[in-house]
């Protein structure tokens, strides 16, 4: 699985830390927090989640990747889309 | 011949629902008499009917124990086992055949005791061999924080009537003489072994369990995908909408892991689990070498021998969301360099094969047996990379909650709101990501 | 006969530099008459300085040849734009040239040397034998091989030399 990072290029998926699901956001109050932590969508195809590139240039990148087959769909910085 | 003809009498009284042969002696002395052209089919494929007291979505391992132990111990036997494929060929047929119960805490530590002493018993139980074979789970320590760590694990299965020893370099030297235990940056100090652990032969366990549920009545249905749920007015589940039509059910029951969301979705229920691969290798067969099962203790690397010959070996998840059943080559270096860094003697071994399944990894890295919050729905999900071992606990835990509506004692802590309440039960201390348990 | 030179670099300064929010790599490349990269990318400029791109909004400094003022200088030029660090003694640089240098390379880190991608100018984060290095290619020699630099962590430099050792025999 190689990962198109938007500064680095395609790189392999090892030098990445994977967060997760992209779209959950934070709730502004207490109710949802618990939603928030521990409830996932946890889809099967297009999911944008958070990878970090820890052994290249250090950003944060919300990749889109088919969870059914690996296949990489796009890759952003996350401070550019999805938080 | 006359015990014979009595010992078929014997059978027939015993299993009046029965078609299937009873294995004995007799019976494999008969059937090699006559060139095994008299073995019947181990359990019956069955049309879906209408409708069901009971139906289990998932003919892997769980399900088929539910569905046995609804019959054997509740008496229930108008239920339904629905396969998507084929019995047991999802994480049934994809597990490393482990069985322990080396579990620290209280909400664990009754549960994985009970499964161990099911498959004590199972055998008996099922007439099937299902090859149980009780060789030792070693655990190896590689640093003085993690002896004490042991010995406090260790410990904690004691009070929980649970076997455990802590052994030091000797003993393990003893067990298993082939490891690297001088090695410089991860010396061997000494290990924790539960000689009650072991392995079992996974496709066997499926055939025994759906045999034993066949012949009291239950049916086995493959090729049935479920696609969604039959919802009365007031929103209680109904029935399942399936890929053979729709089927009719007092209650069903979701032991689906891997896909517990993707079936959840359909009742618009969102569960805490996110779905891993794990992968998992097995090398050329080689003569007998691995005793039991030995755990690396500074790496995620644990190995069996199958009595095939093969060395059956896995780690750590991929750590990242995958319905995909396959996974990437980093870990496949993770696990090799585990593997040489403990016992460099295998570096020469040739590997067969890899593959992977799909792991319900929960938050916070234990399961649930639950009922869902819509009447009807009840979920026997989260299993992480542990649910083989569980199999026939977790089978009986799910047939008593479906038969009672009341959690079974021993699986009390595996609700669906604990995440909400507070009342995890984590093992690893990772907190809720899911992909570090 | 393997083609390969390996040379332990020493007297070279190295800094890293990371823009303070909103400030573009252009503001910082024209405090420091060198061209900030918006790519990973080795730009040498006037004053024997270059700049190496590592990262969204941050480089490396590199000089060849160190003096003591080196690093408060360029942070003095940089006041209020970025965050500057010496690095001169966190890391090791070794220098790879010769026709074999790109198969050692290549042997290492998973990422393409082919010269039509990785040519002269051409930098990359990345990881050998799960060491991080930062890899970057200088002008070719004057018989036309390539030369590369790396730098990797002084704390890891002896696991580097390791790998580097093995693979440079097995060429």
């Amino acid at each position: 699985m190689r990962i198109d990072c938007p500064y680095c290029g395609e790189r392999d998926a090892q030098e990445f830390v994977y967060r997760g699901d992209a779209s959950l956001m934070r709730p502004e109050s207490e109710d949802g927090m618990a939603d928030y932590v521990y409830l996932r969508d946890n889809l099967a195809g297009p999911m944008t989640e958070h990878w970090y590139h820890a052994q290249g240039c250090r950003t944060w990148i919300a990749v889109t990747r088919d969870t059914t087959t690996h296949a990489m769909l796009g890759a952003i910085f996350a401070r550019d889309g999805v938080r | 011949m006359k015990g014979y003809c009595r010992y078929f009498g014997r059978e027939a009284t015993a299993q009046p629902l029965g078609f299937m042969t009873h294995f004995s002696i007799l019976s494999l002395a008969r059937n090699a008499l006559s060139r095994h052209s008299g073995w019947q089919p181990t359990w019956r494929d069955a049309v879906p009917k209408d409708g069901y007291d009971v139906i289990i979505i998932g003919g892997g391992g769980h399900g088929l124990a539910t569905a046995y132990y609804l019959a054997a111990v509740h008496g229930i036997t108008n239920v339904a086992v629905l396969e998507k494929g084929w019995i047991g060929g999802g994480n049934a047929g994809r597990n490393t055949t482990i069985i322990r119960s080396n579990y620290l805490l209280p909400g664990n530590a009754p549960f994985y005791e009970w499964s161990m002493k099911l498959w004590e018993g199972l055998e008996q139980e099922l007439n099937y061999n299902a090859m149980v074979s009780q060789r030792g789970v070693l655990n190896l320590v590689h640093s003085d924080a993690q002896r004490d760590a042991a010995a406090r694990r260790g410990n904690g299965m004691r009070l929980h009537g649970v076997d455990a020893e802590l052994l030091d370099v000797d003993g393990v030297r003893k067990l298993a003489p082939f490891l690297d235990f001088d090695q410089a940056r991860f010396p061997i100090m000494g290990g924790l072994h539960q000689p009650r652990g072991g392995t079992a032969r996974h496709d066997a366990v499926v055939w025994g369990f759906a045999r034993g549920a066949s012949d009291r009545g239950v049916d086995i249905v493959q090729n049935c995908e479920v696609r969604g749920f039959l919802r009365d007015a007031t929103g209680t589940v109904v029935g399942v909408e399936t890929s053979r039509g729709l089927i009719r059910a007092g209650k069903v029951g979701m032991a689906v892991a891997g896909n517990s969301s993707r079936i959840a979705a359909l009742a618009d229920l969102r569960l805490p689990i996110e779905s891993h691969v794990l992968q998992a290798f097995v090398s050329e067969g080689l003569k007998p070498v691995i005793p039991g099962v030995i755990t690396f203790g500074a790496g995620h690397f644990y190995i069996s021998q199958s009595d095939k010959g093969g060395l059956v070996f896995g780690g750590d998840i991929d750590g990242y969301n995958s319905y995909a059943q396959r996974g990437n080559l980093p870990v496949v270096e993770d696990v090799c360099e585990g593997g040489m860094a403990v016992m460099p003697m295998i570096g020469r071994v040739r590997l067969l094969r890899s593959w992977g399944g799909i792991m319900d990894m929960s938050m916070d890295g234990s399961p649930i047996i639950d009922r869902t919050p819509i009447d009807g729905l009840y979920l026997n999900a989260g299993w992480c990379y542990g649910g083989f071992k569980a199999t026939p606990a977790s089978g009986r835990c799910f047939a008593h909650l479906l038969a009672t509506d009341r959690a079974h004692e021993t699986a009390a802590a595996y609700r669906l709101d604990r995440f909400r309440t507070g009342h995890l039960i984590d093992e690893k201390g990772q907190g809720a990501q899911p992909n570090l348990h | 006969m393997a083609d390969l030179l390996v040379e332990q670099l020493s007297g070279f300064g190295l800094a890293t530099i990371m823009a303070r929010k909103g400030v573009s790599g252009m503001a910082i490349g024209m405090a420091l008459g060198v061209e900030a990269p918006a790519q990973p990318a080795f730009c040498r400029g006037e004053n024997n300085l270059a700049l190496i791109g590592t990262g969204a909004g941050s480089w490396f400094a590199h000089t060849d040849m160190v003096s003591p003022a080196w690093h408060t200088a360029l942070r003095d030029r940089l006041a209020e734009l970025a965050s500057v660090s010496d690095q001169s003694d966190g890391y090791m640089l070794i220098r790879l040239s010769g026709e074999d240098a790109r198969t050692v390379l290549q042997r290492g880190a998973a990422i393409d040397f082919h010269p039509e991608v990785f040519a002269p100018g051409a930098a990359a984060t990345t990881v050998i034998a799960h060491i991080g290095v930062v890899i970057w290619r200088r002008d070719d020699d004057a018989r036309g091989r390539p030369k590369y630099e790396i730098a990797t962590f002084r704390s890891y430099f002896d696991s580097f030399r390791r790998w580097l050792d093995h693979t440079a025999a097995a060429l």
